[in-house]
């Protein structure tokens, strides 16, 4: 019996030891070469699938893993950098949102591909997509696609009302009020206009084109100054809340993302609509769209005397620092930004390419021939500030935004000076490095 | 050497000890160390340059000056106040109602812990589903057909906030049920008998007999809901990301994202430090009121 006790408590005591044990991975034998893709879950999964089993054909050797993370920018950055902070295998290849680089690389997340993707190979870029991933002289990612804020709009409804598309933001209100009228009094009950406006990174993507087309700044990029407080800013914020949230825009766009703003345009609801050019191939798709064939594009509006701004966006490519499997990797990434991937990228998921030939490519022109327009969009999009403590900034500017769009009591100046009293707070910390 | 039986048995109940001490210390106090180690640092992770100076109780300091944060900190509060109370009342009527006697006792006993046994996050994405603006259950209970008037709960501040207290009441409320419906059943049927020979009403029943001998049973529940409810997080992150305009915003969410969205270690980890420590007094709190309690009635 005493034996038996003895053995029993050795046996409790090595117990948590086996366990920690078993969490190491089996290493059986393996032929083929596994690379974690981490990747969010895409609009049109079709033509992901169609080039994952290009890849997997041409390159037999090598198995991909897709890991999808939420759709929203902001959760897959939270969820992707906390595999990184923790040097987790699971990541070979992710993608990056524009606005990341800096901090990848600051952080030493994203291995630096200057040798890889060389000046040359970089020129046939376009330069705004280079320059984002570019942080301290070294390149950080391979961009995969442009985005930049399109205006979208119901090609036959303008034309029932013998409208024109809206050049001013105050136009694009007339008119959406109006045909949202007209059409109440047919008993067809609308709205007229969708973006995104809930507390995440979209809301600072969708803000920026209101402030920056009314001369405001969020932070200027060559004197560093913060320009919340500017009446640019200001103003276009008041429009925003007093025109568009609960107005022409329903008050549920302050819990929109894209695929919910979208959807209620794809419904055929709505008259106007912001958002990237994936809309494009969305809203045409007749299997998913009310609307296929009724959509027309173009440019942001903007406020008058100035100019329409569209905000930078777009996904970049990045490896791992902490891969092991580099050749592979970088095979993989060449893959996805190839001509012929980014071509399928272009007619199958809409996503803009960001190799600047293709833009003159017949197949693509005649699917989309607003493309060779839009690369003046492209060309022009505005980045957003460029810092490794973006997504700090980012946060207060969430915050703020949100604050001010959704309770009209704030005094906007007020909360705007604490806020840039914060984003202040947080760039003196990048300073002091220096 | 001959170690004397006692000593022997002494010595394997410390052994058998060792595996669970040994677990807690891996996953409770190392994390809760380190935690409170980093909190003393600066660490920001998107400038390693800076290194991870030690700046002693500076996080501190700024946590206390955060309006952000005391605004987390009292809808954290708020949260923590409401949604425990109605947890405990409607758990105590489920509570009693599932210890009465009638026919289908089991399936109903069993669909009750249906919403506790769903994962939060399950339940919170049901529930964003559920308040929705244009295809919501509720705006349809509410308004029928007539899409004019239906709401934007989850964009409304105090609507989004209610919100999440309901979806939290709806899953968790069975949970104190069961806590209390074990308390209810080691009331023995003698004391209800004999009270009723003595011609007490039901009502009278209720507050003499079964509710202080419930006692302990509730406090129980109280302590788990209270720290539960106090580290609110998945409801948050699933249903409204801490807006619109921050009504949402609650301390662990507030943490969560200095840490893994802001890359702010050192900061992130005091609001952690923050929620442990007030977890840790209402505990000590509450075990105090439930020993003596107990040691009263021995």
């Amino acid at each position: 019996m005493k034996g038996f006790r003895y053995v029993l408590s050795l046996v409790l005591i090595l117990f948590p030891l086996l366990l920690i044990g078993g969490c190491k991975q089996d290493t059986g034998q393996e032929t083929k070469t596994v690379i974690h893709f981490v990747t969010w879950k895409p609009n049109i999964p079709e033509a992901w699938d169609e080039i994952l089993d290009i890849f997997k054909k041409e390159n037999p050797d090598i198995e991909i893993i897709r890991e999808i993370g939420p759709h929203s920018s902001t959760a897959f950055h939270d969820m992707l950098t906390q595999k990184l902070k923790n040097k987790s295998e699971d990541v070979d290849v992710f993608l990056m949102d524009v606005i990341w680089p800096p901090e990848f690389g600051a952080a030493g997340w994203a291995m630096p591909l200057d040798e890889l993707f060389p000046e040359e190979e970089r020129k046939k870029f376009l330069e705004g997509t280079i320059l984002a991933n570019t942080y301290k002289g070294h390149i950080y990612g391979v961009p995969l696609f442009i985005d930049s804020g399109m205006l979208f709009y119901r090609r036959d409804l303008l034309e029932k009302y013998k409208l024109p598309v809206p050049i001013t933001w105050k136009q694009m209100i007339d008119t959406a009020e109006w045909i949202v009228r007209e059409e109440k009094r047919q008993g067809n009950e609308i709205y007229g206009f969708t973006g995104q406006f809930k507390q995440y990174e979209g809301l600072v993507c969708d803000m920026m084109e209101y402030i920056l087309s009314n001369g405001g700044y969020i932070i200027d990029p060559d004197t560093g100054r913060i320009g919340l407080t500017e009446e640019g800013t200001i103003e276009a914020i008041k429009f925003v809340r007093d025109n568009i949230i609960g107005k022409i825009a329903p008050k549920g766009v302050l819990t929109y993302q894209e695929p919910e703003s979208l959807d209620l345009f794809i419904q055929g609801k709505v008259v106007f609509h912001r958002n990237w050019p994936y809309a494009w191939e969305v809203s045409n798709n007749p299997q998913k769209s009310k609307i296929a064939g009724k959509v027309g594009i173009a440019r942001l509006p903007h406020f008058p005397g100035h100019e329409s701004v569209s905000t930078l966006g777009g996904w970049q490519v990045g490896i791992s620092s902490f891969t092991k499997k580099k050749e592979a990797a970088w095979r993989f990434v060449e893959f996805l930004t190839s001509i012929r991937v980014q071509k399928i990228l272009a007619l199958k998921a809409g996503r803009a390419p960001t190799r600047k030939i293709l833009y003159e490519d017949p197949e693509i022109l005649q699917l989309y021939p607003h493309f060779k327009e839009m690369k003046e969009v492209f060309l022009t999009a505005y980045p957003r500030p460029r810092t490794p403590l973006y997504p700090a900034v980012s946060n207060v500017l969430q915050r703020f935004f949100s604050r001010v769009i959704s309770d009209p009591s704030l005094d906007i100046k007020k909360e705007a000076q604490s806020a840039s009293e914060e984003i202040k707070k947080i760039l003196a910390l990048q300073d002091e490095k220096r | 050497m001959i170690l004397s039986p006692i000593t022997r048995e002494r010595i394997f109940g410390l052994s058998l000890l060792i595996p669970c001490f040994l677990f807690i210390t891996v996953f409770a106090f190392y994390p809760i160390a380190y935690s409170f180690f980093l909190s003393l640092h600066r660490i920001v992770i998107g400038l390693p340059g800076l290194g991870e100076p030690f700046i002693g109780l500076e996080n501190y300091r700024s946590l206390i000056h955060d309006r952000i944060a005391i605004r987390a900190f009292l809808n954290t509060l708020v949260f923590v106040l409401v949604s425990t109370m109605l947890e405990i009342g409607i758990g105590l009527v489920i509570a009693l109602i599932i210890n009465r006697n009638f026919r289908g006792r089991g399936m109903v006993r069993a669909a009750i812990l249906i919403p506790w046994a769903i994962p939060t996050v399950v339940a919170s994405q049901m529930w964003r589903f559920i308040f929705n603006d244009k295809y919501g259950l509720i705006n349809f209970l509410f308004f029928g057909s007539d899409t004019g008037s239906y709401h934007a709960w989850l964009a409304d501040p105090t609507a989004a906030f209610v919100a999440i207290i309901v979806a939290d009441v709806w899953k968790t409320s069975s949970f104190a049920a069961l806590l209390i419906l074990a308390g209810l059943q080691i009331i023995p049927d003698e004391l209800h008998e004999a009270a009723k020979i003595d011609g007490a009403s039901a009502w009278q029943r209720f507050w003499r007999i079964t509710f202080p001998l419930l006692r302990p049973a509730i406090l129980v529940a109280l302590l788990f809901r209270t720290m539960d409810a106090f580290r609110v997080f998945d409801l948050v992150y699933v249903m409204t990301q801490g807006g619109p305009a921050d009504s949402t915003n609650v301390l662990q969410f507030y943490g969560y994202k200095k840490i893994f969205a802001e890359g702010l270690m050192g900061y992130g980890s005091t609001i952690s430090v923050l929620v442990f420590c007030i977890s840790l007094v209402i505990s000590i709190i509450y075990i105090r009121i439930i020993g003596t309690r107990l040691f009263r009635q021995t």
